[in-house]
């Protein structure tokens, strides 16, 4: 091992200094030392925990040494993961090596990193640590620094995301912040008000396995408090049924502030920066040089509220929900506001299809349920069929809501499709972004002169899809935004007037 | 619904895309009809299995309505099997087309449901050309444009050998002159 140790290993690691320093020498770092401390103090207490179940199971057994052994052999694991560890940040790239006896160098060039991302969980957080997470797309590779120091892990997030140009620090600008009023639309998201169930299934599986590890947990004592369950009043039930239905909304924003805390978004050499959370505060660094198009997406409860969801189309960042998220849930206007300043405005009003495509919407929203019923009348299950037939009758109403939110538009320099109803997603791209078409028209379209055009794009799904349009629509709107690409293709006044839908000898 | 007929005569002619220059090879009918050959026929074994199993066994679980026409399922499959390799290969060899111009590769493909894909060479990043044993068989191959997105990479299937070899490298050095970012 060929490691220069820094001047006192901690400070060095701690010590802020500048983009120029590093560049100018770059120097072998570790991780933060408190990190196998926290490693190890975490596994201690499983192990201690272990150690005394096989105390109380078999007094000094084997057991207890196995736990013994397994305890110092974790300390080592640690130490020596933290010894082998080390990252250079050079002028070009980071280098994060891990030397043992065998080696391995893992080489991230600092032009490919995406987005660094800062997370601290509630024991690093108090350490003062945090991880870092580089994200340099498929080409480069990720990589994690678990953990470094709290200065540290801003000062990489600044230099791993400053371009090299950019040598003094420009102030960051404040592109927008959530009103604390707006966790009260966290109900209206299906996804928080599942919260609860979640946090009382966790609680109880760990109470389960606690008890069970304990020898708590008997047959007997399982059957009583079956036995007690079933014997209880109706009235405690639906008590406890209304307490429950109380506490989803409640439970939902609460979950739901713990994770947006404070959600802001900065604008700083480049990239924008998305910080939120109370007990691990998260910061994402998108690359503004990435991010090729925006994405609004809501429900109909959301939709009625006039509350939007705002996330980032980013190249190489699949993930626009979660990790490329601008704003969890916030009123239009506000999304609006800043899809304006990050991308640019909104292109509308939108486009709606043609009237033929209601019927398709409608017939493929009811077809497999009713196409369950038809079987469950033939399997000879009425019921079945009953159930299936109301839902079939209910997705009628669904179908012509899809209809209603299809759309698309254009305004010169960004594009929108717009698509879904139960989760109606909203795409705003660049022109620029768009990496090629797609047309499909299926044997019913083709009947209907209608056609499926796909925006194939490098960030976020990869395409997005404007669907039943009009089949000279989806040729002209595509036309329109690159027409060199279609210019050679299209086909030249044609003497007979285009009565053929199907263009081609192929057809 | 009736196909909406467009209202032009005078206004701005609709813009229309014509089909793609060149047709692959027909041995690529051939190939098709060996890959459904080979799958339907697994499929109609297996149906012929199961009739047979579930005809013996007399299975009580199973629904009156099903038990006395579990022998229809391999006619059923059968049919079915024979319907697609004659009729899909012949249908897809009349829409699978591809042409390169302008710098950008334009591929129609498809047979039920078709797709149309325009996909500029500047933005490609990688080209690969591939064989299974049947294509090597018929001296064929595949060839696939692979770009940052999962939905603008074509695939065109059934080009004579050579054909997608030399395509492939043009390809391969056109877009390595023309790429920027790719993305």
């Amino acid at each position: 091992m060929s490691v220069r140790p820094e001047a006192g290993g901690p400070a060095a690691a701690g010590r802020p200094s500048d983009a120029a320093a590093v560049a100018a020498a770059p120097r072998r770092r570790r991780l933060h030392p408190l990190t196998f401390v926290v490693g190890a103090v975490r596994e201690l207490a499983a192990l201690l925990a272990a150690g005394a179940t096989g105390l109380l199971v078999g007094g000094m057994s084997t057991a207890f040494y196995f736990t013994l052994a397994g305890l110092a052999f974790g300390l080592v694991f640690h130490v020596t993961g933290w010894v082998i560890f080390t990252y250079v940040l050079h002028g070009d790239r980071i280098e994060l090596r891990r030397v043992l006896i065998g080696r391995s160098v893992k080489s991230i060039p600092r032009d490919r990193i995406r987005s660094v991302d800062v997370s601290a969980s509630l024991p690093q957080r108090l350490l003062g640590l945090a991880v870092v997470h580089i994200d340099a797309g498929a080409e480069g590779g990720e990589g994690t620094l678990n953990a470094v120091s709290r200065q540290e892990a801003d000062r990489l997030r600044r230099v791993l995301l400053a371009r090299p140009t950019a040598d003094r620090r420009p102030p960051r600008r404040l592109l927008a912040r959530a009103a604390p009023r707006w966790y009260l639309y966290a109900p209206l998201s299906g996804a928080y008000l599942l919260t609860p169930f979640a946090v009382a299934g966790s609680v109880l599986g760990t109470l389960y396995n606690l008890g069970d590890d304990l020898g708590l947990i008997t047959q007997r004592r399982v059957e009583s408090v079956g036995h007690d369950v079933a014997g209880v009043a109706p009235a405690v039930a639906v008590a406890l049924l209304v307490v429950v239905l109380l506490a989803m909304p409640v439970m939902s924003v609460i979950v739901f502030s713990l994770f947006n805390w404070d959600f802001t978004v900065h604008e700083r050499d480049g990239s924008i920066l998305v910080e939120r959370g109370v007990l691990t505060r998260r910061a994402v660094s998108l690359e503004r040089r990435r991010l090729r198009g925006v994405e609004l997406s809501d429900n109909p409860l959301e939709r009625r509220a006039g509350v939007v969801r705002l996330g980032a189309l980013i190249t190489g960042l699949g993930d626009a929900a979660h990790r490329g998220r601008l704003l969890p849930a916030a009123p239009r206007a506000a999304a609006g506001d800043l899809a304006a300043r990050v991308l640019g405005p909104v292109p509308g009003p939108l486009i709606a299809h043609p009237r033929a495509a209601r019927g398709r919407r409608v017939a493929r929203a009811v077809a497999p349920v009713a196409g369950v019923a038809a079987i469950a009348v033939l399997a000879g299950q009425p019921w079945v069929a009953y159930v299936c037939a109301a839902v079939a009758v209910l997705a009628v109403p669904l179908g012509l809501d899809r209809y209603r939110q299809l759309g698309h538009a254009s305004d010169g320099a960004r594009l929108t499709v717009r698509s879904g109803s139960l989760r109606r997603r909203q795409v705003v791209v660049d022109h620029g972004a768009v990496i090629g078409w797609r047309i499909r028209r299926t044997l019913f379209q083709r009947r209907l002169g209608l056609a499926t055009l796909f925006v194939a794009t490098g960030a976020g799904d990869g395409g997005y899809s404007a669907t039943d349009m009009s089949e000279s629509d989806a040729v002209a709107f595509a036309a329109a935004i690159t027409p060199d690409w279609l210019a050679p293709f299209i086909e030249r006044p044609a003497p007979e007037p285009p009565a053929a839908k199907d263009a081609g000898p192929g057809a | 619904m009736r196909r909406t007929h467009q209202k032009d005569g005078g206004g701005p002619r609709p813009p229309r895309l014509r089909p793609p220059e060149n047709r692959v090879s027909p041995r690529a009918i051939a190939h098709w009809a060996i890959e459904y050959l080979l799958l339907w026929g697994l499929a109609f074994g297996l149906a012929l299995g199961v009739a047979a199993w579930l005809g013996h066994a007399g299975w009580s679980g199973m629904p009156g309505w099903l038990s006395g026409r579990v022998g229809w399922l391999p006619y059923i499959v059968g049919t079915a099997g024979v319907l697609m390799v004659t009729a899909a290969p012949v249908w897809r060899y009349r829409v699978h087309r591809w042409e390169v111009s302008a710098d950008v590769v334009y591929t129609r493909t498809g047979w039920f449901s078709r797709e149309w894909l325009l996909v500029p060479v500047g933005r490609i990043q990688t080209v690969d050309t591939e064989q299974g044993w049947i294509e090597r068989l018929l001296g064929l191959a595949t060839i696939k444009v692979n770009t940052a997105s999962h939905t603008g990479s074509s695939e065109v299937a059934g080009l004579p050998a050579d054909v997608a070899t030399r395509l492939a490298e043009q390809l391969a050095h056109r877009a390595h002159d023309l790429r920027d970012d790719a993305t």
